[in-house]
């Protein structure tokens, strides 16, 4: 189960398990962003390469605008799969307190 | 534990749950747990891509002891050897990243050991991951 909204705040918000089953939906999403946007991460569980395929795409559209995506409250494993993935370079990340 | 699996992004909910239930029933923590699902689907994810007009099922088997053992097996897939370095560049540029490639990469560095064999269109990939209670 994966579920993307916006938050009262603004913030997007990510709850679940972002696996290669769930991309179209995400990814639909993404397409939407315009500008700088936070993608709240603190009910999702799981990310895999597909769901990274999605952030970096997502990032490298937004780049063109001098605009981005910052990653807020993420949780310890998918902090790892970022920090072997190189992301950490290339997002704002912030891991869950 | 084994289970077959059709070839489709869709059996990966089941495939999560299958998984979940034998580590749960282990009392493993989520940082083995985390690991063996995202080897997993890696895994399970090449085997449908790369083999998009094979009709046969994906075998999953799961073990777990003082580390758990995950193999999956495909029949008539052509052979896709996951223990061979990628080059990947986690230190590029945004410009210079394109999506796609990190899945092997995740791997390998998220697992303990990983073997493949390939031999009459049989491919069958193992992995282990402590289950963190080789001290207990």
């Amino acid at each position: 189960m994966f579920e993307i909204k916006y938050g009262d705040d603004g913030a997007v918000l990510c709850r679940g398990r972002l696996d290669a089953a769930q991309c179209e939906k995400a990814q639909g999403f993404m397409d939407e962003l315009e500008g700088e946007n936070t993608l709240d991460f603190g009910d999702l569980e799981y990310i895999s390469s597909a769901g990274l395929g999605i952030l970096l795409k997502t990032q490298k559209r937004l780049a063109g605008s001098s605009a981005g995506l910052k990653i807020i409250n993420v949780n310890n494993h998918i902090f790892d799969v970022f920090r072997y993935s190189g992301f950490h370079a290339i997002f704002d990340i912030k891991a869950k307190e | 534990m084994q289970r077959e699996f059709p070839r489709h992004l869709n059996s990966l909910a089941g495939l999560y749950e299958f998984t979940e239930e034998i580590m749960k029933a282990h009392d493993l923590p989520d940082g083995v747990r985390f690991p063996v699902h995202l080897a997993m689907e890696e895994l399970f994810v090449n085997m449908v891509h790369y083999n998009p007009t094979v009709t046969t099922h994906i075998e999953v088997g799961i073990d777990v002891a003082d580390q758990v053992t995950v193999s999956l097996v495909d029949n008539g897939g052509v052979e896709f050897d996951v223990t061979t370095k990628r080059d990947v560049d986690i230190d590029a540029p945004l410009e210079e990243r394109t999506p796609g490639g990190l899945g092997i990469h995740l791997i390998q560095n998220l697992v303990d050991s990983l073997e493949y064999q390939y031999k009459d269109g049989r491919g069958e990939v193992i992995f282990t991951k402590g289950s963190g209670k080789e001290d207990v």
